[in-house]
């Protein structure tokens, strides 16, 4: 039951263009930031040239190559961005359809009337959500891996390994906001406060939060690489406990970790700041589960 | 008061009264208030410490008689940075938020139809309607200023004289255009769409190209962002080393430049970090001057907001006069 409700689901996403739409605006984005770590790549090399001529007519050495300061991952930081912010959206957008048109088609009365249980129905939503975003995620892996081919000549067998890492961490990641797209439409009477209400959270967790615990304002989370940010005042040695539970933090940490951009640290270390990331997706369909018991699907809803 | 006027007046109160009730709006606006406070509160008890250092300076200096006292690096505006990041950021959203609710809420009551069925322009509709919201988005930057100014006045032990006021006067009437640009859009695109969760949802998309991608690709593509502290402080080169290697750039700079005009939200956060004092290399400067630097950002904010009004006066135009069957 479960694998022919997320069938169907699947199948009104792809009837619907969004899958198409989702798959389209995930693949342009992971092509974005193969361009801008190309650019990026190629920007590096000519001011290194230049600086090496500058410095040798003053005749200065030449300055240290700045390679050494860039992993041949980091051509993917953009990712790291792209993901928790567009890619969250998306995949809320993938949850809130799962549960809404069903609620305003009528079919949510209709499917009841079977032998259908709550349980299943919901899991088969978020079957549904999952396979789609592991498709795009998949789509996106290959893009990415194509990029770096093209930029470097060459992909090692431990940096796929990394790219597999790093595309699992961030299905589970996007797993989290399908279930919120999901929850909110079980949680309200409007289909636009539902997709307000999700928004909202987004912006809570993407922005709010990470101002909170570590005082990054909404720009520095825009770009990937950012200067450190002072957290010594006593307002951050309250809230810092919070940290291990910012999901987007945890999320952007365990990435450059797995992508080896930023500082090594133990590997149980890393195991760490994803376990927060899966506890909020168990915690998130368990509370799903639940409201759809609760649901009174007999309602008659409107589109707005 | 011609008649014309009192109908755009009470259309526009109509618009306040019925976006203030409006939970989930409530609850965006106090999304913003708060997360301004933490980043306002946040920089202003780095700056009370960094203040108190130069007092401390500067009284030394005048006990030991030094004649050239070095003027205070401190500027308490740019401790006001995140307020504007939030407003460029939540802000759009919420003015898009509104937009949508214009639109849907007179779809959902079909009131639409009636209204229009009085006598009442589509220049009178969308003129009321922007106003009601311009009177909403004020307000709830208003909050955030004084929130603010508050903030650096209690936390940040500086109040702002009169000059700063009316520099930061400025910076927040341009939030206000800003704002008014996407709630512009919010009603387009929504009033544009069968299905108003639609419209919401094409407004998002614009909002998340025009306020995240742009400008994100804008300081991606930064010369000197290209490594963590600076590739120029890497290769062991000053400012004038940035600037001699920066002119064999120029193609370069040129993509990245348009990249960042096209972004309505670009020029904001320019004119009102401008403003606020957030750049170093603007500080030295009185406002005359700063204006004339932002005339740029000026004019490509009030290009996109006319634009925008214009086309919900066009949308507002096209709207059937007479109730359509099935789902709104």
């Amino acid at each position: 039951m479960i694998a022919t409700i997320a069938r169907q689901q699947v199948l009104m996403l792809r009837r619907q263009g969004t899958f198409v739409a989702m798959l389209a605006t995930l693949l342009v984005m992971t092509a974005l930031a193969g361009v801008l770590g190309w650019s990026s790549h190629h920007t590096i090399v000519r001011a290194y040239d230049e600086a090496v001529k500058l410095l040798a007519s003053t005749g200065k050495p030449a300055p240290p190559n700045p390679f050494t300061l860039k992993p041949t991952l980091s051509l993917l930081s953009n990712m790291v961005v792209y993901i928790p912010l567009i890619g969250a959206l998306l995949a809320l957008i993938v949850g809130h359809l799962g549960i809404v048109d069903d609620e305003a088609g009528g079919v949510g009365r209709l499917i009841f009337t079977r032998q259908v249980s709550r349980t299943g129905y919901v899991l088969g939503k978020i079957a549904s959500a999952g396979a789609v975003l592991f498709v795009v995620l998949t789509a996106s892996l290959a893009v990415s891996a194509i990029s770096l081919v093209a930029v470097n000549h060459a992909i090692a067998f431990a940096e796929v390994g990394r790219l597999v890492m790093f595309y699992s961490l961030s299905w589970l990641y996007l797993m989290v906001f399908a279930v919120i797209g999901m929850a909110t439409v079980l949680i309200t009477r409007r289909r636009s406060i539902a997709l307000l209400s999700a928004l909202g959270a987004w912006l809570v967790i993407t922005l709010a939060i990470p101002q909170f615990t570590s005082g990054l304002r909404p720009t520095q989370s825009l770009n990937p690489i950012t200067d450190p940010v002072s957290t010594s005042q006593t307002f951050f040695r309250v809230t810092a406990s919070a940290r291990p539970y910012s999901i987007v933090e945890q999320y952007k940490q365990a990435s450059g970790r797995i992508l080896d951009t930023t500082t090594p640290e133990p590997v149980w270390q890393t195991i760490q700041r994803v376990l927060p990331i899966a506890g909020l997706l168990l915690i998130l369909v368990l509370v799903t589960a639940r409201l759809v018991q609760r649901h009174d699907f007999s309602r008659s809803s409107t589109h707005e | 008061m011609s008649e014309s006027r009192r109908r755009i007046a009470t259309l526009a109160r109509h618009e306040y009264r019925a976006a203030t009730r409006n939970r989930v709006l409530i609850v965006l606006v106090g999304i913003v208030v708060t997360v301004t406070a933490v980043s306002v509160y946040i920089a202003s008890v780095s700056y009370r410490s960094q203040l108190a250092d130069y007092q401390a300076y500067l009284a030394a200096a005048q006990a030991n008689g030094v004649d050239r006292i070095a003027p205070s690096p401190l500027a308490p505006l740019s401790l006001l940075r995140g307020a504007f990041e939030y407003l460029e950021i939540i802000g759009a959203v919420i003015a898009i938020t509104l937009g949508y609710l214009t639109v849907s809420r007179e779809r959902a009551n079909r009131t639409l139809p009636l209204i229009r069925s009085r006598p009442v322009t589509s220049g009178e509709l969308a003129t009321g309607s922007v106003l009601g919201a311009l009177g909403i988005i004020a307000t709830l930057v208003a909050i955030t200023a004084g929130v603010g100014v508050v903030c650096v006045g209690l936390i940040g032990n500086t109040w702002i004289n009169a000059g700063q006021a009316l520099q930061l006067l400025l910076a927040y009437v341009s939030a206000i255009v800003y704002m008014g640009a996407f709630y512009c859009l919010g009603a387009i695109a929504t009033a544009k769409s069968r299905v108003a969760a639609n419209g919401l949802m094409i407004a998002l998309g614009i909002w998340l190209i025009v306020v995240l991608v742009l400008p994100q690709i804008g300081d991606t593509m930064d010369a000197d962002n290209q490594i963590p502290g600076g590739l120029f402080k890497a290769l062991g080169l000053g400012h004038d080393g940035e600037v001699s290697i920066l002119t064999h750039f120029t193609t370069y700079e040129r993509i990245r430049t348009w990249t960042e005009e096209a972004s309505l939200a670009k020029h904001f956060e320019r004119f009102s970090f401008a403003m606020a004092d957030v750049k170093e290399r603007y500080r030295p400067f009185g406002l005359p001057w700063l204006l004339g630097q932002t005339r740029n950002d000026i004019g490509w904010m009030i290009a996109y907001s006319t634009a925008l009004f214009a086309g919900l006066r066009c949308t507002f135009r096209t709207q059937p006069t007479i109730p359509r069957g099935g789902t709104p």
